[in-house]
């Protein structure tokens, strides 16, 4: 470790005011952040040691992604990395352009964006649209909202809307039949030409034609869908490090799926022919994957707990009304975007609420 | 009469495209832009782009209708009593409106039908209204020409431009002509549709803006 740090501390000045490459300060920054804790220090009061910084938040949560990420290289095949790669390379650019044009600090957010992204995407989607989608998603999502902490939107939600109205087709087709005998798909790279491995229809599709697949596979993952989304076991197991981190707020995860199933129990005694059994929509399609990865993202969900439960029951009851109401097969994506448009405005009600309540006592 | 000698101190007496001319048609198509600065007629530049060919016709009805309108309300300012002048805006407006569209019907009776109700509602357009009172009541009736002229001009180019790369990367055409080829470009089905439009105003107006640079506070 010695031995990095010379050669940040010897390449320093090149980057400080006057120096050959200061445009790309916000580069060195980076990474130099990336492989030590940041020297700088705050100057006044108060002082708090706590580890939990962007940076730390951020890598929880990259951390608690690897079990999806792992079994979609299982199912999917090497693919998978290719899209993962593309997303931080092309989103990765925005960010530094901006960062450099701005001559701010690149930020650690784009780290879990970048990983989030390609997750929701079909596996076998082209390769540019991974690049145009994220683009789009970063600089439309984020940097013109003013960065990291100012968006009002989930920037990988916002760049998969943006595919999945512009590219209906290619996002509604490119999905692999996953492959359960080890070794899976790990040594293959499937394209959307290899016409064998490509599914047509995810398993939402299918059940509206009335073929259920059956939940252990939902659990395990052996169906198709989107990157991250198809393994419920390793959603969940991910999702529950994070709750327990504190990274995510249960209030949210708990307010999602418990309305869902709760209105999905009662639609499913009063219909059953529209409304399909509980356990079953639980586990199927994005639902839980976005509970648990997108609707908790701290900067697009409401600050106040009393918001996070009506934001939590938005999301789930769009996404029931949506997937089974309308001609889309899923609506968490929608569901999650909405839910992020009322946000502000429940944190507003509810601080409106507590201060009536703190003025009435007094 | 006295009134319509006065000059307004920009006047020079060179000619119309000396001094107040000028500024006013570089404040019409760039310093003042109706679309991109003052972000007026927006209903219309959303709704009718997604071809160049409307935006174009659309473009060509407001720099006429913008034009007429404030030629005769500069010509009857000094008539019109103050209590009426908006009605007796609205229906100069409105016949000039009529005319495109009677036009329009007449000789181009597709381009008609896919402009649908567009036409008829430039009659509710902020920017025809807006110039008609804010500028053709003050001014003389050959620099009240000039503004309209400016204004339409101002519209009708921001609509191009958005018309132009809305159809171009929404279908890969232009006009009819092919220029991106189905070989290897995928046509963005969001540009056609409504968001589009929404994303591609906002990004040019952040274009202008880039290139006019940032806004001089005003000392008030």
């Amino acid at each position: 470790m010695k031995f990095l740090l010379k050669i940040f501390d010897k390449n320093r000045h090149h980057f400080e005011e006057g120096g050959k490459l200061r445009l790309f300060k916000p580069v060195f920054d980076a990474t130099e952040n990336f492989h030590f804790s940041p020297a700088t220090r705050t100057i006044f009061a108060p002082h708090l040691r706590d580890p939990l910084d962007v940076k730390r938040f951020m890598s929880t949560v990259i951390v608690a992604l690897a079990p999806c990420v792992l079994l979609a290289v299982y199912f999917f095949g090497l693919r998978v990395l290719a899209v993962i790669f593309v997303s931080y390379a092309a989103g990765g650019i925005i960010e530094v352009l901006f960062a450099v044009v701005r001559k701010e600090e690149i930020n650690e957010g784009f780290l879990v964006t970048g990983l989030l992204f390609p997750l929701i995407l079909p596996p076998a989607i082209p390769l540019w649209m991974v690049a145009v989608g994220v683009m789009f998603g970063v600089l439309v999502g984020k940097e013109l909202f003013g960065g990291t902490g100012r968006n009002l939107f989930n920037p990988a939600l916002v760049g998969r809307c943006f595919l999945a109205i512009a590219y209906p087709k290619a996002m509604s087709s490119n999905w692999i039949n996953p492959v359960l005998e080890f070794p899976g798909r790990m040594t293959q790279y499937v394209t959307s030409l290899n016409t064998d491995a490509i599914s047509a229809a995810t398993p939402l599709a299918l059940a509206k034609q009335g073929n259920w697949a059956g939940i252990p596979n939902l659990l395990f993952g052996n169906v198709s869908g989107s990157i991250g989304e198809t393994s419920a076991i390793a959603i969940i197991a991910g999702g529950i490090f994070l709750l327990f981190t504190r990274v995510a707020n249960w209030r949210t995860v708990v307010g999602t799926l418990g309305s869902f199933a709760a209105l999905g129990f009662v639609m499913h005694l009063a219909n059953p022919q529209i409304f399909g059994p509980v356990v079953w929509h639980l586990l199927a399609g994005g639902l839980l994957f976005g509970a648990f990865f997108m609707a908790t993202d701290p900067v697009s969900s409401p600050i106040t707990n009393g918001g996070k439960w009506i934001y939590g029951t938005i999301i789930g009851v769009v996404t029931l009304l949506i997937r089974n109401l309308t001609g889309y097969v899923e609506g968490v994506m929608f569901a999650i975007l909405l839910g992020n448009i009322a946000a502000p405005i429940l944190d507003e009600i509810i601080v409106k609420i507590r201060l009536r309540k703190l003025k009435n006592e007094r | 009469m006295e009134n319509n000698k006065q000059h307004c101190g920009l006047c020079k007496p060179e000619g119309l495209f000396e001094g107040k001319g000028k500024i006013t048609l570089k404040d019409g198509i760039w310093e003042n832009n109706p679309i991109s600065i003052q972000i007026l007629g927006v209903c219309s530049a959303l709704a009718v782009t997604n071809r160049l060919e409307n935006s174009l016709v659309m473009g060509a009805a407001l720099i006429f209708v913008c034009i007429g309108t404030n030629l005769f309300v500069s010509l009857l300012r000094n008539v019109t009593p103050r209590r009426i002048r908006m009605i007796a805006e609205v229906a100069i407006i409105a016949t000039f409106v009529i005319l495109f569209d009677q036009f329009l019907k007449a000789f181009y009776w597709d381009m008609s039908k896919r402009l649908g109700p567009y036409v008829g509602l430039i009659i509710t357009n902020c920017i025809v209204m807006g110039r008609a009172e804010a500028f053709a009541l003050q001014n003389r009736p050959m620099v009240s020409i000039l503004d309209g002229a400016a204004n339409g001009i101002g519209y009708a180019i921001v609509l191009a431009i958005i018309g132009f790369s809305r159809e171009l990367l929404g279908t890969g055409n232009i006009m009819g002509f092919t220029i991106l080829s189905d070989t290897w470009y995928t046509p963005n089905q969001l540009m056609v549709l409504a968001p589009g439009a929404f994303i591609a105003l906002g990004f040019l107006i952040a274009v202008f803006n880039a290139i006019k640079g940032p806004e001089e506070e005003s000392a008030s």
